[in-house]
């Protein structure tokens, strides 16, 4: 057992070129294109895309889960470790013990005729050779760690037993189970009402500082990563097209798509009948990708070379805040704001 | 979104097209086929009933080919080049590809038949009752059970018993006991469907009832009966060749398959070929039936998927 | 379907509802209805005692968690429940006619003035059907003559940014989310509504659509003076679409009132978890994970008294043995609740916020 490093700044995960193409009959569909991302360990990403921006299929090829039929190229390290190097079942079995998953729907990642106690500790059991009785202590610890009441009782029930934010606990615990280095939150709380989706996410947190994992939530909602991620990346036709601290790019968004998303979510603190930003136009082609940004056609400023040229990545201050834009937002303002003093111009 | 009070991009040479709306990497674009996504077998099923129908239908026209009742060669002939004698001779001389082609016509339109009686009788209910639920759903499954609880063939039986054996009875007799399956099929695709928001946006419209199921529901229970159909008819193929081979089917001198194979069970020993003929043709009809209903209930699947 | 026959107002006490701002001038009156499901294992009831009336031409915002009977409400009104396994008491009055006691056609005849918009519009259109037949289909069933069909179908076609050559001979799948939640305005609009009930009509879609659909609702709104019931759980969302907002709760309203005090000022406690809850697209204040809340009872065995009560941070005594009226905040709204707060809503600017304790911002 290989406890978490406590070496903050050091990279978890390192993500260079990577690509995902399907052949369909009308042509090769770009999924995704040349992406880049780093992951600092104990750090929180949030990523963030309209459907069928990429973000599922990236988090897919990144762990090498992507069907079969997907052509994915590219370099992910994951803690020093090139994956490439590793074959199939030992990537699996590395990846499966240092990255745990947690999904939009319980029930199809929960067997309904297994009684949850046993599902938690399987992984756990499998990877780290533990008994019986150490299992299930292990799950009973777990469940009480993800807010189950009377873990000792939940043990032996089975997954209908629960609503659905208790079972999106038990898979928050599953994922738990190897002690592992990343956790991915693959839209967890988007079926969940609010109420419960803010507990689900305020336990994320709370697991993710106790045990300085690092964490990244795919989500829709650009409100579910504002407040609760170091980073934000967001994604559009298969590319990354902006990325940075998480005030950055609510406060000064550099791309356009990004702001316009930020400008299209109703508020609560608007009056009522304010008329809401929208992005004309519709989402990419993926059979037909252009040469340019994959926004322009929708952008408001886009000139001609935003369709001809796709714009190289640029950086911001101290090179923490990327983006993709020939015309970024607010081109002389610059610079990311001292944390602390930006947050009063929210209002 | 073209034409949406949006304006069409100037610059963008790569716009989609509206019609294709963004689905997965996999959405692929068929080609018109006359069975889409047919495998080899599903080919031959088709294939098989097609000409089956065909000879049944076109026998009376079929060049040389005689009647059913006519004697044509010797008696437990051997097969022969010619086209009565292609499966060789009954034990009365009588061709054997004729009587298996006319007994096609007597199969098939038995479970045609019965099928037709079945299906109109059981939609029927079985709408009623997954719409209405309550004491009319409970009503037809007391009746849809109670059919299903009684063996088929002793109940013809009694049956003919009573109003004596004629294609007309045992039509009728397998179209009743068929009734209950349909009801029961009916009614869970209703019960499906009627819980679908379409069928209440339908209501919000102000939709009758009797609208909500005709024009509402039934169109969209098409696809789950054409799957359900041709393996229940060869349910009735094989019951109605049974009867037939217990004698209680067609009375003699019409042909019938059950009754060949019956015919022919004296001669097992010495004229093995004989018994062949009908054979093969319930065995292949009933096959190709069940493999026209898997590959319905495949297209099934496709199309609720792409929904 | 014994209904109250005079309005009740003002803080009523016990079981007596207190409507809120009932106005003779209401095309929607609903007094004290209650919806009960039956189910194998006895009888749940979904909603209990509602009131609440729309004037012409008004947004009424219904929000809760689900499972708190705002979809049932909406369905009510329609009379849209499965008559099998429902029951449905209290009055729900339509331009001055009492719904329950329409038979089928003149219900039929009302319908023309009530539509209605569902949460995923591709289920529900007919899969059979092509697009400009789903927008004809209200029209047809109400008798109209072709040649009007054509026209109000091209003008509500035109209402919600689509022509009758944008979907001609096409099917919903061909569409995208956003279009077919679209075609069902237009569907809805085809008829000449007064109301719309909205049940979450925009749920399912992405946030660039979300904001598109909602526009044309409310460029449709103000142009058809339509009055909406929208029913939804996103509380960003109904404050941008509502002149008015009522709160559920396990079947109850716990507050109702201007969407402006409702959410400036929120008396109820549960208003006040909700509003915690919304996740803002604020990076400003780091978040900090609070305490682990208490989930929702169950529906068939509601708590005694206050059924919010067994979430409540303030929970007494008195909140297990009387259930409270609503009553009259000095907002203005009315909420049911023994311990009203009078503040400001959590993470807003004002003195003595008790948003979020730990905070420092």
């Amino acid at each position: 057992m290989t406890g978490p490093g406590p070496s903050i700044g050091g990279n978890l995960l390192q993500v260079e070129g990577l690509s995902c193409e399907f052949d369909g009959s009308r042509g090769v569909a770009r999924v995704l294109q040349d992406v880049r991302l780093t992951l600092g360990k104990s750090m929180t990403l949030g990523l963030v895309g309209e459907s069928g921006s990429g973000k599922s299929m990236l988090i897919k090829s990144i762990l090498g889960i992507a069907p079969r039929t997907a052509r994915v190229t590219g370099r992910v390290v994951f803690d020093g470790v090139d994956l490439a190097t590793l074959k199939e079942r030992e990537r699996r079995k590395f990846l499966g013990r240092r990255v745990g998953m947690v999904f939009q729907n319980p029930m199809t990642s929960l067997n309904p005729f297994v009684q949850v106690g046993r599902q938690i500790e399987e992984a756990a059991r499998y990877y780290f050779k533990l008994s019986k009785d150490q299992g299930r202590s292990l799950a009973i610890e777990l469940m009480a760690t993800v807010g189950l009441p009377d873990p000792e009782d939940c043990y032996g029930q089975y997954p209908h037993q629960f609503s659905g934010g208790m079972k999106q606990r038990i898979m928050i615990a599953t994922a738990l189970a190897c002690k592992p280095d990343l956790l991915i939150a693959d839209e967890a709380t988007t079926a969940l009402d609010v109420t419960v989706q803010k507990q689900i996410l305020d336990l994320l947190q709370t697991i993710q500082q106790e045990r300085q994992m690092s964490m990244i939530l795919v989500t829709h909602n650009l409100g579910i990563v504002a407040g609760r991620t170091d980073e934000v990346a967001v994604m559009y036709g298969g590319r990354i097209v902006e990325r940075g601290p998480t005030e950055a790019i609510f406060h000064h968004p550099r791309h356009r798509y990004t702001e316009a998303l930020i400008a299209a979510i109703p508020r609560t603190d608007q009056p009522a009948h304010t008329r809401l930003r929208t992005i004309p136009g519709r989402p990419p082609d993926i059979l037909r990708p252009i040469p340019g940004c994959p926004f322009a056609p929708r952008c408001p400023v886009a000139e001609p070379r935003c369709v001809e040229s796709m714009p190289p990545a640029t950086s911001d201050g101290d090179g923490r805040h990327g983006y993709a834009c020939h015309v970024p937002v607010g081109a002389a303002s610059g610079g990311t704001g001292t944390p602390g003093l930006a947050s009063t111009d929210a209002r | 979104m073209s034409g949406s009070g949006i304006q069409v991009d100037r610059r963008g040479p790569q716009v989609s097209q509206p019609t294709t709306p963004a689905r997965g990497p996999e959405a692929v674009a068929k080609g018109r086929s006359l069975l889409p996504e047919a495998d080899a077998p599903t080919w031959f099923a088709f294939g098989f009933l097609a000409l089956l129908i065909l000879g049944a239908v076109l026998a009376d026209w079929i060049p040389g080919l005689a009647k059913p009742n006519l004697e044509v060669g010797a008696f437990s002939g051997p097969p022969a080049l010619t086209v009565n004698q292609l499966f060789g001779t009954d034990a009365l001389g009588r061709s054997i590809v004729s009587r298996v082609l006319y007994g096609a016509r007597t199969s098939l339109s038995i479970a045609l038949f019965a099928s037709a009686i079945s299906m109109s009788a059981g939609i029927f209910l079985g709408m009623l009752a997954g719409f209405y639920r309550g004491v009319v759903e409970r009503l037809v499954d007391l009746y849809a059970n109670t059919l299903a609880s009684l063996p088929p063939v002793l109940v013809i039986l009694a049956l003919i018993a009573a109003a004596g054996t004629s294609v007309f009875t045992i039509t009728l007799a397998m179209g009743l006991l068929g009734i209950g399956t349909y009801a029961r099929i009916t009614k869970g695709a209703v019960i499906s469907q009627a819980g679908r928001d379409y069928v209440l946006a339908a209501r919000a419209l102000g939709a009758s009832d009797v609208r909500l199921l005709a024009r509402e529901i039934l169109p969209n229970l098409v696809p789950t009966l054409t799957a359900i159909v041709p393996p229940l008819m060869a349910g009735l193929i094989v019951t109605e060749g049974s009867l037939s081979f217990l004698g209680y089917g067609i009375p003699p001198p019409a042909p019938s398959w059950g009754g060949m194979i019956a015919g022919s069970t004296d001669l097992l020993n010495r004229f093995p070929l004989l018994i062949f003929g009908p054979i093969l043709a319930i065995v292949l009809t009933v096959y190709s039936l069940n493999t026209v209903g898997d590959y319905m209930a495949r297209r099934i699947d496709i199309r609720e998927g792409q929904l | 379907m014994d209904a109250p026959t005079t309005p009740l107002r003002g803080p009523a006490g016990g079981s007596g509802p207190a409507v809120d701002d009932a106005r003779d001038a209401a095309l929607l009156k609903v007094r004290d209805l209650t919806v009960t499901f039956r189910r194998r294992k006895g009888s749940v009831q979904a909603v209990s005692g509602v009131s609440f009336d729309v004037a012409r031409g008004e947004t009424l915002g219904l929000v809760g968690e689900s499972g708190c009977g705002k979809t049932t409400i909406g369905r009510a009104i329609l009379r849209l429940l499965p008559q099998g396994t429902s029951a449905t008491s209290g009055s729900i009055e339509y331009g001055g006619q009492d719904l329950g006691s329409l038979s089928s056609g003149g219900m039929r005849v009302v319908r023309r003035h009530l539509q209605m918009i569902f949460q995923d519009p591709l289920s529900s259109f007919n899969p059979r059907r092509k697009v400009w037949d789903i927008v004809a289909e209200g029209l047809v069933i109400q008798g109209v003559d072709k040649q009007e069909i054509a026209r109000r179908v091209d003008a509500a076609l035109a209402d919600v940014g689509m022509s009758a050559s944008m979907v001609e001979g096409r099917r919903p799948h061909q569409f995208s989310g956003g279009q077919c939640q679209r075609i069902a305005i237009a569907r809805a609009l085809a008829l000449g509504p007064d109301l719309i009930v909205c049940d979450e009509p925009v749920a399912s879609l992405d946030v660039s659509v979300q904001a598109h659909v909602i526009n044309v609702l409310q460029e449709i709104r103000e142009k058809r003076n339509l009055a909406l019931i929208f029913i939804s759980h996103d509380l960003a969302v109904v404050r941008n679409v509502s002149d008015r907002v009522a709160v559920m709760y396990m079947g109850k309203i716990v507050e109702i009132g201007e969407a402006d005090h409702v959410y400036a000022r929120p008396a109820h406690p549960y208003t006040r978890m909700l509003l915690e809850a919304v996740p803002m697209p604020d990076a400003s204040v780091k978040l900090k994970p609070t305490s682990v809340d208490r989930e929702m009872p169950s529906q068939s065995n509601p708590p005694s008294g206050c059924r919010f009560r067994t979430r409540c941070p303030l929970a007494a005594r008195i909140c297990t043995d009387v259930e409270p009226p609503l009553r009259r905040m000095p907002q203005g709204q009315l909420a049911a609740c023994h311990f009203p707060y009078d503040e400001p809503a959590p993470g807003r600017p004002g003195p003595g916020d008790p948003g979020i304790p730990g905070d420092a911002s």
